[in-house]
């Protein structure tokens, strides 16, 4: 379990690297430019004037000035799906991509169990993620001092909670989908979907009341976004990474059964309109 | 019995779908010996193996690994034996010494360093390499090398010698045969026949997902059909001899030569020919790969078989 953990974080490095670089980036020029933003002259009023679809996508714009809504808007608010790309692409391909390049048919056949393998990865997969979340948090801790935001390092850290329980959410959907559907990119796609789509429901459900009935049912209505500087809603944030665990060990159980692919048997495949049709294919005619 | 036995399936069938790559495999390969593994692609070579490490799950039959049930307690049979897959995928982005390393830390660091060393000098294979930068048959020489360096007691070795030089070859069969001296037991899949005939001290052939033979190469070769022609010192009637057990007369010319098949012993065509006056005697032997390919004879539906 620890060689394929290091090996993971091996592999990932260059993710790590990038999304850190990043992140990080756009953290500092975030933090650096809370001053300039908060003291523009007129703010309030160009913020009013906006539409009320603007406000529903993005929360509360008038909170801007305040550093929790400050946070929210300019970081927190995309974040689930900017770095939601990265970990929901990562899970999918963590076990399932090896078995795509023909490489987990050999790392098997080593003394290793599934689990092992499994929760090593698993490990490794999280450790990245959480690297990438603390340089972002970092970008915002290490401007602090000369910015005016007045956010303690503990405060800052508060909203990279419900963040990484949102990612971990949608990054193990993805795990099991790989493990069920017949591509790694097609597992990635489907969660990343579901995550796109619930980020537009939640804004959706800010313009339209009959919407919100849906959206309370979903992982991004527990999301306190920036706000949870001031305090973390921790049954949420419990109940986001309950369910995270619940999907990892779905998908481990499915590990544990199915056949590890080589070839492509075992996968899907939609029914031929051609036989549907009674038709024989060119290609059998010949053959 | 069975503790003699370093592998052995009873009854393994494996479908994909409509598929049924297996349909019955009954195999025993003894401790110590070398077993050539025998078919065409797509008879079910790599099936078989790929269920003996319980990489895919039989839907029914019994496995026993080295005495291991491998869906029971998989790593117990992986720690004792070492794999080459047919189709070898290694990390491109890792050097070959890294590579090894790799598979080595997944056992728990078992690899013999030296021993990986001596190997890689061998087979002319450079550690420092990345494997982004290697031919297949280094890569394959890479394959060869991570399924002998922790010295395992069984090797499952699906084509090993795929890709490789024909000098090259050689020194992977002298590897083998070093391997099985110091007490290894060797099952190799191949469709080469020179392969299987060059190291092979038993040969099990699998058509369409059923084991249809297991003997000694040698013993393969003198229980098939073969041809005599006979050349006697007058004209004879030779019609008593296609009335011998297991002998057919093919043909005969002006009562001088006479052509006849014989399946099995040789006996009774000898007892036969004793009442004759005979000049000369050529009997014709088949090669494995005859012996081969008469089992494939007709057998279209094997290509709709997975391997």
């Amino acid at each position: 379990m620890w060689a394929e953990f290091k090996h993971t974080l091996r592999r990932m490095r260059g993710q790590i690297i990038g999304w850190s670089i990043g992140l990080g980036l756009y953290g500092l020029l975030m933090a650096f430019l809370f001053d300039s933003v908060s003291q523009i002259e007129g703010m309030e009023a160009l913020i009013q004037s906006y539409p009320e679809e603007i406000f529903g996508f993005f929360g509360d714009l008038m909170a801007i000035t305040t550093p929790q809504g400050y946070l929210d808007i300019y970081f927190f608010n995309y974040m689930t799906v900017i770095i939601g790309i990265f970990a929901v692409s990562a899970a999918a391909g963590l076990l399932a991509g090896d078995e795509e390049r023909g490489t987990l048919d050999l790392i098997l056949a080593h003394p290793l169990s599934r689990s092992a393998l499994f929760w090593g990865r698993m490990a490794g997969y999280v450790v990245a993620l959480v690297i990438v979340l603390g340089v972002g948090w970092l970008s915002w801790v290490i401007p602090s001092g000369s910015s005016g935001m007045g956010l303690s390092p503990i405060e800052f850290l508060r909203p990279f909670g419900p963040l990484l329980g949102q990612l971990l959410l949608f990054g193990m959907l993805a795990l099991l989908l790989s493990m069920v559907m017949p591509s790694s990119r097609s597992a990635g796609m489907v969660a990343g979907g579901l995550l796109v789509a619930n980020y537009l429901l939640v804004g959706l459900a800010n313009i339209n009341e009959n919407l919100k009935a849906v959206v309370d049912w979903t992982p991004l209505h527990f999301y306190q976004g920036g706000y949870a500087a001031e305090g973390l809603k921790w049954g949420w944030l419990a109940g986001l990474l309950a369910a995270a665990a619940v999907l990892a060990l779905l998908g481990w159980w499915r590990f544990q059964r199915r056949d590890i692919r080589v070839g492509g048997e075992g996968g899907w495949r939609l029914p031929s309109l051609r036989r549907m049709l009674g038709r024989r294919p060119e290609a059998e005619g010949q053959a | 019995m069975t503790q003699d036995l370093a592998l052995m399936t009873e009854g393994l069938h494996k479908s994909y779908g409509r598929v049924h790559a297996l349909q019955g495999v009954d195999l025993e390969v003894r401790r110590g010996e070398i077993l050539g593994f025998l078919g065409p692609n797509g008879a079910g070579k790599t099936t078989t193996i790929r269920c003996v490490l319980d990489l895919i799950r039989p839907d029914s039959g019994t496995i026993r690994v080295l005495g291991i049930d491998p869906q029971a307690d998989p790593v117990a049979v992986k720690r004792r034996a070492g794999y080459l897959p047919g189709e070898l995928s290694l990390e491109s982005n890792l050097r070959v010494e890294g590579q090894l390393r790799y598979y080595s830390d997944l056992g728990g660091n078992r690899a013999d360093w030296d021993h990986v060393r001596d190997l890689a000098r061998r087979l002319e294979l450079d550690l420092a390499m990345p494997i982004r930068n290697l031919s297949k048959g280094n890569k394959q020489k890479v394959g060869v090398v991570q399924a002998l360096m922790h010295r395992p007691e069984l090797l499952l070795l699906d084509e090993p010698t795929s890709g490789l030089d024909p000098l090259m070859q050689q020194e992977v069969y002298r590897l083998f045969r070093q391997a099985q001296a110091n007490g290894a037991t060797i099952f190799f899949s191949s469709h080469v026949i020179s392969e299987v005939e060059a190291i092979a001290s038993r040969v099990a052939i699998i058509r369409a997902g059923v084991i249809v033979e297991e003997a000694e190469p040698d013993r393969l070769v003198s229980m098939a059909m073969r041809r005599v022609h006979v050349r006697f010192q007058e004209p004879v009637d030779p019609a008593p001899l296609g009335q011998a057990e297991g002998v057919d007369l093919v043909s005969q010319r002006n009562g001088l030569h006479a052509t006849v098949q014989v399946a099995g012993e040789m006996d009774p065509l000898i007892k036969a020919l004793a009442a004759l006056p005979v000049a000369d005697l050529d009997i014709e032997r088949p090669s494995l790969e005859e012996i081969f390919l008469s089992y494939y004879a007709g057998q279209e539906e094997v290509s709709e078989h997975v391997g």
